[in-house]
């Protein structure tokens, strides 16, 4: 084989081929580098000789050694007897408490409560149903009006608003 | 698919449930094993996982509807217990998972059992720094090179929640490499 090849007309860069086996080296050098950057596929974890093989026979073994978890109901006693203690006393206190009836009355309840009762419960009375049931004779004007009126100025209003005065219900009323 | 069915159907014949145990045993040990290891990273504590994974299997085929393949119910068994033993012993240690992770990675590199080089020590800790999901995602796709049906079928999520889990996993883990 020719060394050189002197009919192709080719030229090579200066000193190509005595620096050639380095760059060579170079670059098998950092194909290993990028080689060695990359990703590596195992995890280079490793198991005991026979592991595997052995396997079968030590899982059947530790199944024999291990029957199937029974919880003893003995090492839960204590716990168990608090439980009924606790719900006994609850059963008793619940016990008490029913069978104690309160009797409430209208005194008891917050006048805003039956404020609000009467404002957005759906009651479904007319003025006149409710003026049957309100005891009337017990009424006093300032049950239903936060600032009294002066005498003078009913006596007023009536005086320029009323027509006939047999309109009104006087015979219970001191006005 | 029949011969899955039929290992089955002899696990819970009393009669056959001896040697069906030890073909089931010996059919997904390997697979098993490599998938509980990558998650406690220790032998001994893998060994434990994988026995305790085979007697729940073996205590519970009774229980086994069918809904899934018997294999992907085997690996739920495997990553749940590997999850819970490793739980137990951040509790034991006195120690988060975190600290844990550091611990076992440490512990890592004086194993007799892990042969790794540099690169290899370097991305389990990489992995380490991922999410729990993610490094089931990343685990199981990467080195048990599954599919993405089969890895939902075991943790019971999406294919799409899947693939963005393993994208995110391996973003991270080439942004951990580069820095450190």
């Amino acid at each position: 084989m020719k060394a050189t090849n002197k009919n192709s007309g080719f030229k090579l860069p200066e000193n190509y081929l005595e620096n050639f086996n380095n760059s060579l080296l170079d670059k098998i050098a950092s194909q290993e580098e990028m080689e060695k950057d990359k990703l590596p596929t195992k995890e280079g974890f490793n198991v005991p000789n026979d592991y595997f093989n052995n396997l079968h026979k030590n899982i059947v073994e530790k199944l024999n050694e291990t029957p199937i978890k029974v919880i003893s109901i003995k090492s839960y006693k204590k716990y168990y007897y608090f439980a009924i203690a606790t719900a006994a006393i609850l059963l008793l206190l619940i016990g008490i408490n029913l069978n104690k009836t309160e009797t409430y009355n209208m005194s008891d309840l917050a006048n805003a409560d039956i404020d609000a009762y009467l404002e957005y419960a759906d009651l479904d009375l007319s003025a006149y149903e409710i003026a049957e049931v309100m005891p009337i004779d017990n009424l006093d004007i300032i049950d239903v009006l936060e600032v009294g009126i002066k005498e003078e100025n009913i006596l007023d209003y009536l005086d320029s608003n009323m027509d006939d005065f047999n309109e009104l219900n006087i015979e219970n009323n001191e006005y | 698919m029949i011969e899955e069915q039929t290992l089955i159907d002899d696990l819970k014949q009393t009669e056959t449930q001896a040697r069906a145990f030890e073909k089931l045993v010996n059919t997904y040990k390997e697979r098993l094993y490599w998938h509980i290891r990558r998650i406690v990273l220790n032998h001994d504590d893998a060994d434990d996982v994988l026995q305790n994974t085979f007697i729940k299997v073996y205590r519970n085929i009774d229980n086994f509807k069918g809904d899934s393949k018997l294999y992907s119910w085997m690996y739920r068994i495997a990553t749940n217990e590997s999850l819970s033993f490793l739980k137990s012993k951040s509790k034991k240690m006195g120690i988060d998972s975190v600290e844990l992770q550091e611990t076992l990675l440490n512990n890592l590199e004086s194993d007799v059992y892990f042969e790794g080089d540099k690169i290899q020590l370097k991305l389990q800790k990489a992995i380490a720094t991922l999410p729990e999901k993610q490094k089931l995602v990343f685990n199981m796709k990467y080195f048990d090179e599954m599919k993405y049906d089969e890895i939902s079928e075991v943790l019971e999520t999406s294919v799409g929640g899947l693939k963005a889990s393993y994208h995110l996993a391996t973003k991270k883990i080439e942004a951990y490499l580069k820095e450190n």
